[in-house]
């Protein structure tokens, strides 16, 4: 997992400079390293902890709050390894979560594109209303959504809630891909269309293939808000069959007087392995977080 | 290429103008002809079916003895309050109205003010087995402003005392015991801390950690043993809150009694998160707590399935009714809760709705169902019932709570009003305040949440 | 479709081309005003009204009433400022710094180290809300890890979660956020040219010189994005503190969002609570509004 170790963008330093600099002041760069090593190393195991309680506690037959694993065993696992308890939600799941991020970060690449290359008096109003509207919690919004989608008979629809996930998650989505977008350099645009490409061709041909690393971005982020999201689908669905793990492991986790904490965090492992996933594999494509950078210039 | 895009495009144009406007899309959920939709909590616990577990046979058999006729169960996996929350947008609007929906009975006079639920009357009138429910529990389904009754109880649950009988031994207190007062329960807490040092010697739940425990479990059972009764927190023919009353400021001195001459837990011990569960499974079974105002489910935590196995609880605990503050009335007071059945104004079908709820709480399925809940009956005929009383040795003691017992008001308002008496609770309990200060604030409290109209001076 | 027909077509004019270049932004601008816009305009009239979920079943439009009824709260005013405590010392100096922090040792860490580093702090960014809130509660229960390790150190004790809530919560947010500033931070130092560091280094200045004199002057505007967008996310964090805490013990760790889903749904105070969700929306436009006022002052 070593996503930030051949970053692409990095510029490279001469090797001479970076020797130079290091004759001079000798001893104590190479103490300071030692430093700057040290705590980088030690700031990682504390913030390992929580994330190997939970390692510890899935396979722990006695949950638990220690940090030890006097008997282990599969059995938290083979528990919720079930079609109820774990593969339908998650099936579920990556279907509204995936279907939603797709149709976000579509929706968001096409409106990023004349947000970020057209003037227009419109553009700074809708584009902070579109910043703004993030700060609203979703759950206010849920009560006056779920009487609208029993209007025009959404609810209990997979196909509905998916759309939901898609709009809530869209204002982000914009904001961030419009200005991934405006770090694409315009010179090789015009270039295009003096060769008659139009702009559609334009932003499929020669902006999207420059912000690769956006997307991914937006994907990652769209895709984790989603899958984490427990109100939107709990309150849209009706039928259990259709819920996503989201429900299942929210209702699990906020119910702290259960004693199951093995199962909870075998739960919680599996739950999260597809966010991990999709992280691990889009990441390649990233060179670790430089991208980032791009978009956030402001 | 281009053309991919411009699909891109149409596509995401199409489904959302789609989904907005084409009823198509969805999928509807009404249920019509000889089908009906029910509605129940499923526990968050996962392992913990046992509705699901009763209710499909349940299903099977009615199906069978009414042919043609369909019953979907819905499950709602959520907590208590998510489940609120869900059955109430669903009996909102008459697409998604249930035909029966499992109700708690702290919050079926708040659905019934928000019109959600229909009046059974004309349906009890002619089932005769309602003249087997025991009366608090047929009170607490009628709503005081109409007069009506809007739902069928099928479980419920009963507070009281247990006691360690080795710690009593100890402490050379008589078993079986019985207090009379709040000063006899008072007097054996002293003689434990004075005889068995390392030992608590009472628990009453308490502040806002607590939730709801320390409402009902800890104040509610002193506060409706005061001479009020069940006018004490809400004086129903007035429909008013009560505020200043002798009798809050005494159940809240009881508590800073406790609290104050180290009788109880220590305070941070007792106001922290998850207390509940270490009284159960930890401090009761470790020997470490000689008396706790409890509920009636407490055996469910030592049996062999529960959390904390303990074979011998049943040699070990004893069980008392609360005393009311002086003995006065019938000399014991419990608090309970529990679940009803009730039909949606909105349901489709409620004609087969009730047939399926009078087959449920027949007296033969009821006693199943208390069974295997572990709950206590609501039907006296059931009460008495050989198996019923099997299924847990504690039942009959219980069950015997039952006529003595009081409902909380079922009202909206009440959650406000709960947390403000946890918040009293909380300021005695650190001793931040002095009996009268809290009390003071809590009535300040309830006065902003309810409105000032909606208060009543207590006389008592 | 039209919008095919539309695009092919031939261009007419410029009112027409206006309308055809912005017409890559329909599909969004549908979505969002089918289903954001117009539940929002409803909670903006809700705010007005005394609904009720339950317990009521009219419902009347009272004016201010949820506001003035809000601002006279104890316990809203109690919500705002545990909010402000919670976006300043989780976010705006938690994440914030540590994450510049990060990124600048990071720069000068052997490349295993930086590789362990980042995979563990973005480890913990990407797992769902829920669970990082239930790991955490995990590590300040008061036989949880946090303790444990104490113990071992032989240093003092706490019931985390009882005497000190609301820091128990910033610091879960900043465990779970901080990758956001870290990615941030790293790629915008890459931007700072060496030049100038390494004649700042020759012309004698400490590494805290360098990084206030040189390195921050650079990316300040990465910064104020930065700041901006954490701030709106820490302002709507409601799973990760009901996971924790649900706003306890008492109301120590009730901030905005969790305050108006207590009223909203456990009290049932829809009018009351869309009113508080409003407030909650106005403070992160002032929020994003003085960041905006930064940005642009360095533009002019």
């Amino acid at each position: 997992m070593a996503v930030t170790s051949s970053p692409r963008t990095v510029r490279v330093r001469p090797a001479a400079d970076r020797q130079a600099v290091r004759g001079r002041s000798g001893r104590r760069v190479a103490t300071g390293r030692v430093v700057v090593n040290g705590s980088l190393l030690l700031f990682s195991a504390l913030y390992l902890v929580p994330l190997v309680w939970m390692l510890l506690a899935s396979v722990n037959a006695h949950g638990s709050f220690k940090l030890t694993v006097p008997s282990p065993t599969g059995a938290n696992f083979r528990q919720i390894l079930n079609t109820d308890t774990t593969y339908r939600p998650m099936l579920n799941g990556l279907l509204m979560c995936g279907g939603g991020t797709l149709l976000c970060v579509v929706c968001s690449v096409l409106a990023a594109y004349p947000l970020s290359r057209f003037r227009s008096r419109l553009r700074r109003p809708f584009l902070y209303t579109v910043l703004f509207s993030t700060g609203l919690p979703i759950t206010a919004v849920m009560i006056p959504v779920y009487s609208m989608f029993v209007q025009v008979n959404l609810i209990d629809s997979m196909a509905g809630t998916t759309l939901f996930l898609a709009a809530a998650a869209l204002p982000f989505g914009i904001w961030l891909m419009k200005n991934f977008m405006d770090g694409v350099p315009l010179v090789l645009e015009e270039a295009a269309r003096i060769d008659g490409a139009n702009a559609m061709q334009v932003l499929w041909r020669i902006v999207l293939p420059l912000m690769w690393p956006g997307v991914i971005v937006v994907t990652i982020f769209t895709f984790i808000g989603m899958w984490g999201n427990f109100f939107v689908p709990f309150i849209l669905l009706l039928s259990p069959e259709k819920l996503p793990a989201s429900v299942s492991v929210f209702t699990f986790l906020s119910a702290h007087d259960q004693t199951q904490y093995g199962q909870l965090s075998a739960f919680s492992i599996i739950y999260s392995i597809p966010v991990v996933m999709l992280y691990l594999v889009l990441a390649r494509r990233l060179g670790g977080g430089f991208a980032l950078g791009g978009a956030l210039k402001g | 290429m281009r053309t991919r895009l411009l699909a891109a495009t149409a596509v995401a144009a199409v489904t959302t103008v789609c989904a907005a406007t084409l009823s198509g899309c969805g999928s509807g959920s009404g249920s019509s002809g000889k089908t009906i939709k029910v509605v129940y909590q499923q526990q968050l616990n996962n392992s913990n079916k046992v509705q699901a577990g009763f209710l499909g046979p349940m299903v099977e058999q009615f199906e069978k003895a009414n042919p043609g006729t369909t019953v979907k169960l819905v499950p709602v996996t959520a907590s208590e309050n998510d489940y609120y929350t869900k059955i109430q947008l669903m009996m909102r609007s008459p697409a998604t109205a249930p035909d029966m929906v499992y109700e708690d009975t702290a919050t079926i006079n708040s659905d019934v003010a928000g019109g959600y639920l229909k009046p059974l009357d004309s349906y009890l009138n002619t089932w005769q087995d309602w003249g087997s429910f025991a009366a608090p529990a047929k009170a607490a389904m009628k709503y005081a402003p109409d007069g009506k009754t809007y739902g069928v109880p099928d479980n419920t649950d009963t507070r009281g005392i247990w006691y360690n009988k080795q710690l009593f031994a100890q402490a050379g207190i008589a078993v079986p015991w019985q207090p009379k007062t709040w000063a006899d329960v008072l007097t054996a807490a002293r003689t434990v801390k004075a005889k068995v040092p390392g030992v608590t010697p009472l628990n009453v739940y308490t502040g806002v950690a607590g939730g709801e425990a320390s409402s009902m479990q800890g104040f509610e059972m002193l506060l409706y043993g005061t001479p009020a009764a069940n006018d004490s927190l809400y004086d129903t023919k007035q429909q008013k809150w009560v505020v200043g009353s002798k009798g809050f400021k005494d159940a809240l001195g009881f508590v800073h009694t406790v609290f104050g001459e180290g009788l109880g837990p220590s305070a941070q011990q007792a106001l922290g998160a998850n207390f509940q569960a270490a009284v159960g499974t930890e401090m009761i079974p470790q020997g470490k707590l000689a008396i706790d105002i409890d509920g009636s489910w407490m055996p469910n935590n030592w049996i062999r399935t529960g959390p904390k196995p303990w074979p011998q609880w049943q040699t070990t605990m004893g069980m008392a009714a609360m005393p009311t503050q002086n003995g006065q009335g019938s000399g014991k007071v419990s608090m309970s809760g529990g679940w009803a059945w009730s039909i949606p104004a909105k349901a489709k079908n409620p004609d087969l709705a009730w047939k399926f709820t009078q087959f449920l709480e027949s007296k033969a399925n009821s006693a199943r169902w208390n069974s295997v809940n572990a709950t206590i009956a609501v039907r006296t005929d059931v009460a008495t019932d050989p198996t019923y009383l099997k299924a847990l040795p504690t039942n009959e003691f219980f069950s015997a709570l039952v006529p003595d017992t009081f409902y909380r008001p079922g009202l909206p308002a009440y959650t406000q009003v709960s947390s403000a008496i946890q918040k009293a609770m909380e300021a005695v309990t650190t001793g931040q305040s002095s009996v009268d200060k809290a009390a003071g604030t809590y009535d300040s409290d309830v006065k902003t949440a309810v409105g000032d109209g909606k208060t009543v001076q207590g006389a008592r | 479709m039209t919008t095919s027909a539309a695009t092919a077509g031939p261009r007419r004019g410029r009112a027409v081309g206006g309308l055809l270049r912005g017409m890559p932004l329909l599909p969004a601008v549908v979505l969002l005003a089918v289903f954001l816009a117009g539940p929002i305009a409803y909670c903006v009239y809700y705010a007005f009204t005394d609904m009720q979920l339950t317990g009521a079943s009219g419902t009347h439009f009272v004016g201010f009433d949820n506001f003035t009824r809000a601002f006279g709260d104890s316990d809203f005013v109690n919500a705002v400022v545990l909010t402000l405590v919670f976006v300043v010392g989780s976010a705006v100096v938690g994440q914030n710094t540590l994450g510049l922090a990060l990124a600048v040792l990071m720069e000068k860490a052997a490349r295993p180290v930086r590789a362990v580093t980042s995979t563990v702090v973005i480890a913990a960014w990407v797992l769902p809300e829920v669970v990082a809130g239930y790991l955490m509660y995990a590590f300040f229960f008061q036989q949880g890890s946090l303790n444990a390790i104490l113990r071992g150190l032989h240093l003092p004790q706490q019931n985390w979660l009882y005497t000190l809530p609301i820091l128990a919560v910033c610091i879960a947010n900043v465990w779970r956020g901080t990758a956001f500033s870290m990615l941030v931070y790293s790629a915008a130092l890459n931007d700072v040219p060496q030049e100038l560091v390494e004649a700042a280094e020759v012309d004698g200045a400490g590494p805290w010189q360098r990084l206030w004199r040189v390195t921050l002057p650079v990316i300040r505007r990465s910064v104020m994005t930065n700041l901006m967008l954490i701030t709106l996310q820490t302002l709507s964090v409601f799973g990760l503190i009901y996971t924790m805490t649900r706003g306890g013990p008492g109301n120590k760790t009730e901030t905005l969002p969790v305050f108006m889903y207590q009223q909203a749904f456990t009290s049932s105070l829809i009018g009351y609570g869309t009113a508080v969700a409003l407030v909650l929306l106005v403070v992160g436009a002032l929020f994003s509004a003085v960041y905006i006022r930064m940005l642009k002052m360095e533009e002019d």
